[in-house]
């Protein structure tokens, strides 16, 4: 696909194309893409993060599909791409908040600690001998003070900051969804409904609630919940998004 | 390509923030930006076998107000206690836009503490674009003193949680070992703190603002001074509030002097 030249340039991570590219960096986001997408979105009254995952089979435990990760009590991350990448950043994710309590006995915020991470990714894309992060990060927090916030990170080491974001495969459609239906949220419960909603368009409309996660953090409690998965079903049903064919978990 | 240029992940090799290895500290462990005020490099360690000066001949007081804190020391700087190797010496100093430190113990430690304090401030402030809570500032301030034969008071002010225009103002007696207590009405520190104490004791009103206080510390301090050998020559007083650290030198009387303390900043 490519002439001689430019395959050069793919070797080193370290190596700019002369036209100013890193190609393996853009191709580490090429890794992001080919994973299930995660979404996050930030209400007045709490973040929400939700994932679609994959089973390989009917009989793959739909629990080790971990795609949202509690960091702290007051943080959570919800990952695409690389899973085995993605772990690294959020061990790293919880050790920092750890590092932080210990430091400055306070909870880390939810930038502080986006950045430690970007930081950290950055240093993937300037070392030889080393390679990118194959994966993108939702990080969402509620910071002193019941302040809602959602950040993302990307294989490059650059911090972004979301009201609503998606990132992963059909990343395109679960963005247009977020922008469409973005105003007028205010509770958790609206966020909720349209990260579900934003998945459906990654999945040809309907989901099923095996292999899918979803986690909210409370602006008030500033506490992570992880939902179970008869409350996904639940969701997925009061909304219309489920999938006529699955049979939720409800019991 | 050598392998051994890999980034690490690790969070500047362990998790001891709290210093526990040789040489490391609070601040060290995180990325290594600052070095530790007890680890010098090629010098010998500030404070430690090789610490020239030691001694805590000093009085230093802190009063919480509900306008801010009041801080206030003597002005001698002894040899052992037996001869006063200066007459002219401030104490206390400003660590943070809105907090102040008084030093007792080793001066050589003293003076690194308060150096690498102040950086460790400035640097959060620089990458998060806001102030070190003194929830935040004492808790380094305990952890890089471990080791140090400099016995501090912190005194510094909050903004009100609410947003409003009240302070929280808060004081803390920091100890070698890593200690951290808060103090809700006074403190003092150094070898005249007994004799301290007891004016504070006697006259510290809790109802009071910053400008009731100045002059009960102020007493404290010359009530030391006339018993303590180690202390006297005068007082400075640091009056810490939502507008900053202001600093004032009295004379052996307690009388103002003319201008402002230098030293600090």
């Amino acid at each position: 696909m490519q002439n001689s030249q430019q395959q050069a340039y793919d070797r080193g991570i370290t190596i700019f194309s002369p036209d100013g590219r890193l190609y393996q960096v853009e191709y580490a986001r090429e890794a992001v893409k080919r994973g299930t997408a995660a979404v996050g979105i930030r209400t007045p009254e709490g973040v929400v993060l939700a994932a679609d995952g994959r089973l390989r089979s009917e009989l793959q435990v739909a629990e080790s599909v971990e795609k949202i990760h509690k960091a702290d009590d007051h943080l959570g991350v919800a990952t695409a791409g690389h899973a085995a990448d993605a772990r690294r950043l959020v061990d790293m994710a919880r050790r920092r908040a750890q590092v932080e309590k210990l430091r400055y006995g306070e909870a880390v915020d939810t930038e502080t600690l986006t950045k430690a991470i970007t930081d950290n990714i950055q240093e993937f894309t300037q070392t030889g001998g080393a390679r990118p992060f194959g994966c993108a990060l939702l990080i969402a927090g509620v910071d002193d003070g019941g302040e809602p916030r959602l950040f993302e990170t990307d294989p490059s080491g650059t911090p972004y900051e979301w009201k609503a974001v998606a990132v992963g495969g059909n990343q395109r459609e679960a963005q247009d969804r977020l922008e469409e239906g973005y105003d007028d949220l205010q509770t958790v419960d609206d966020g909720l409904r349209l990260a579900f909603e934003a998945l459906a368009a990654t999945a040809d409309g309907d989901l099923t609630p095996e292999g899918m996660s979803a986690a909210t953090i409370d602006a008030e409690t500033a506490t992570f919940e992880a939902l179970e998965r008869s409350e996904i079903g639940a969701h997925l049903d009061e909304h219309g998004l489920l999938d006529e064919g699955s049979e939720s978990d409800e019991e | 390509m050598n392998p051994n240029d890999r980034p690490s992940l690790d969070l500047g090799g362990s998790l001891d923030p709290l210093g526990v290895a040789p040489g490391t500290n609070a601040a060290g462990s995180s990325g290594g930006d600052i070095p530790a005020a007890g680890a010098g490099g090629d010098t010998p360690a500030a404070g430690g076998e090789n610490a020239v000066e030691y001694s805590t001949g000093t009085t230093t007081v802190g009063l919480v107000a509900h306008d801010g804190v009041v801080l206030a020391t003597d002005r001698r700087a002894s040899l052992g206690g037996r001869f006063v190797s200066n007459k002219n010496v401030v104490k206390v100093e400003q660590v943070h836009p809105t907090a102040a430190v008084t030093i007792a113990g080793s001066v050589g430690a003293a003076q690194a503490y308060l150096k690498q304090l102040r950086a460790e401030a400035d640097l959060y402030e620089n990458r998060r674009g806001r102030r070190m809570s003194m929830e935040a500032l004492s808790t380094v301030g305990s952890a890089i003193l471990r080791g140090l034969p400099v016995s501090p008071l912190l005194g510094g002010v909050d903004p009100a949680h609410d947003d409003g225009d009240g302070v929280e103002p808060h004081l803390y007696q920091l100890d070698g070992a890593g200690g951290r207590i808060e103090e809700s009405a006074f403190a003092a520190t150094g070898s005249g703190m007994t004799v301290a104490t007891g004016a504070l004791e006697r006259e510290y009103d809790p109802e009071g603002d910053v400008e009731s206080a100045v002059p009960t510390a102020v007493d404290a301090v010359l009530a030391a001074s006339e018993r303590d050998t180690a202390s006297g020559n005068g007082v400075v007083v640091a009056r810490v509030t939502a507008d900053g650290v202001e600093t004032e030198l009295r004379d052996a009387t307690g009388a103002l002097m003319n201008g402002a303390a230098g030293g600090v900043r």
